[in-house]
């Protein structure tokens, strides 16, 4: 029988709704390639612990990374193989709703539903990330208010005001929480002399990272490999280097929220004042980040309780009354 | 003639009240009444997901 399903097609993460069940998946958007033969080795978690431990001929890659879709063959078999998974088949032909990055093109919005329609969908459409964001942490969309939603995920940010079930305002950017591994990655070479791996970045930021000062920080030990020597070595990071390394991206986060409240019409603007803006997405869960934007916006942020599940919770509610909701598809508003 | 302009003038008022209705539904779809099944039943997946953790460890 088809099951319906709902499908967050994150940078870092992919969660997939089935219509009555709920969240039956939940796993890094990451595929593992044989270079040679192009043969799917590998997909979510068990890709994801490949990544920068491979031997040669094996690839380890994120086809979403970048909020845009690099190589449209990989990720359409990653579509098929998701599908796959949670027991698609030609026989099934079930409806998918599926959340992509906003900024991504109409080329790459296409490529996205063909491939769930090639994989066995009978019909598949796409939603914004925030205004699925925005549904799934519970904010009152349906009242003319308004509403707002940071979602900063791996390779994206993307912010929306939302009112009356519309999107008021967008704005997207190609900035998230990649960029700060990458600049950690950066800094530790530049400043320490010393190589480490996006994974390794990664953990620093999430043990040590902040986005402004906050109590009880703790320095961070650091192994990676010498540039010098190319022995194994390992360094001390304290907190205040890395926000100092993070520093470009935070800002760039930051501009982009206060470029969306300035689109927003004043009538839905002074609504924030009270109602705040809600942050959800993996990277917002950055220590500090919240109180930074506050103190920049002077509009009070509140974190979503589903941080990371919002998205897919919000595209699965519309896969729970498709009949109703299905003019909340990208294309279908005028 | 006279046919298609009554045919047109019908069909036009009924897109109308359709759009007044498909509006209706899809606020009504978005309430907080309407989606909370939708987010208990995350939060009973994750209680099932905890209960799954620790009876193996
Ligand atoms: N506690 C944390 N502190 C800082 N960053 C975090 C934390 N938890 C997750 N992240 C980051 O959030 C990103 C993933 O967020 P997610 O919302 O799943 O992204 P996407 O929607 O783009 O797939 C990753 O880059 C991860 O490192
Ligand atoms: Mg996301």
């Amino acid at each position: 029988m088809a099951r319906d399903l709902a499908i967050d097609l994150g940078t870092a993460n992919t969660l997939v709704y089935m219509k009555g069940r709920g969240i039956v998946l939940n796993e890094p958007s990451v595929i593992a390639l044989n270079r040679q033969t192009g043969e799917v080795l590998a997909t979510g978690r068990e890709a994801w612990q490949m990544i920068g431990r491979t031997p040669g001929y094996i690839v380890a890659v994120r086809p979403l990374r970048g909020g845009a879709i690099t190589d449209f063959e990989i990720t359409e078999r990653m579509i098929r193989l998701l599908l796959q998974r949670v027991g698609v088949s030609r026989f099934t032909r079930p409806k998918v709703v599926i959340c992509v990055p906003s900024a991504i093109t109409e080329v790459e919005r296409r490529a996205v539903t063909d491939a769930a329609r090639r994989a066995g969908a009978a019909d598949a459409n796409l939603i914004e990330q925030p205004m699925a964001a925005a549904i799934g942490a519970d904010l009152p969309i349906d009242e003319p208010v308004g509403n707002m939603v940071i979602d900063i995920g791996g390779g994206t940010s993307e912010t929306a005001v939302i009112s009356l079930g519309g999107i008021v305002a967008l704005e997207a950017v190609r900035v998230g929480s990649f960029d700060i591994d990458a600049a950690i990655q950066n800094y530790v070479r530049r400043e320490h002399g010393i190589a480490i791996g996006e994974r390794t970045a990664e953990e620093i930021k999430v043990a040590i990272g902040s986005a402004d000062p906050t109590h009880g920080e703790n320095q961070a030990e650091v192994r990676g490999r010498d540039l010098m020597t190319g022995l194994p070595k390992t360094v001390l990071l304290t907190p205040e280097e890395v926000r100092f390394a993070i520093e470009d991206v935070i800002s760039s986060i930051v501009a982009s929220v206060i470029r969306c409240l300035s689109k927003a019409p004043p009538e839905l603007s002074q609504d924030f004042l009270v109602r705040g803006m809600y942050l959800v997405g993996g990277g917002g869960l950055l220590r500090g980040l919240a109180e930074r934007i506050e103190r920049e916006t002077q509009v009070p942020v509140r974190m979503s309780n589903v941080p990371l599940e919002a998205v897919v919770l919000g595209a699965g509610h519309v896969i729970e009354h498709y009949e109703a909701l299905k003019g909340m598809f990208m294309g279908a508003r005028r | 003639m006279v046919v298609a302009v009554i045919l047109g003038i019908a069909l036009r008022g009924r897109s109308e009240e359709d759009g007044v209705d498909s509006f209706r539904r899809q606020i009504d779809a978005l309430s907080s009444e309407a989606r909370k099944p939708t987010v208990e039943r995350v939060k009973s997946a994750e209680r099932n997901a905890d209960d799954a953790d620790s009876s193996t460890s």
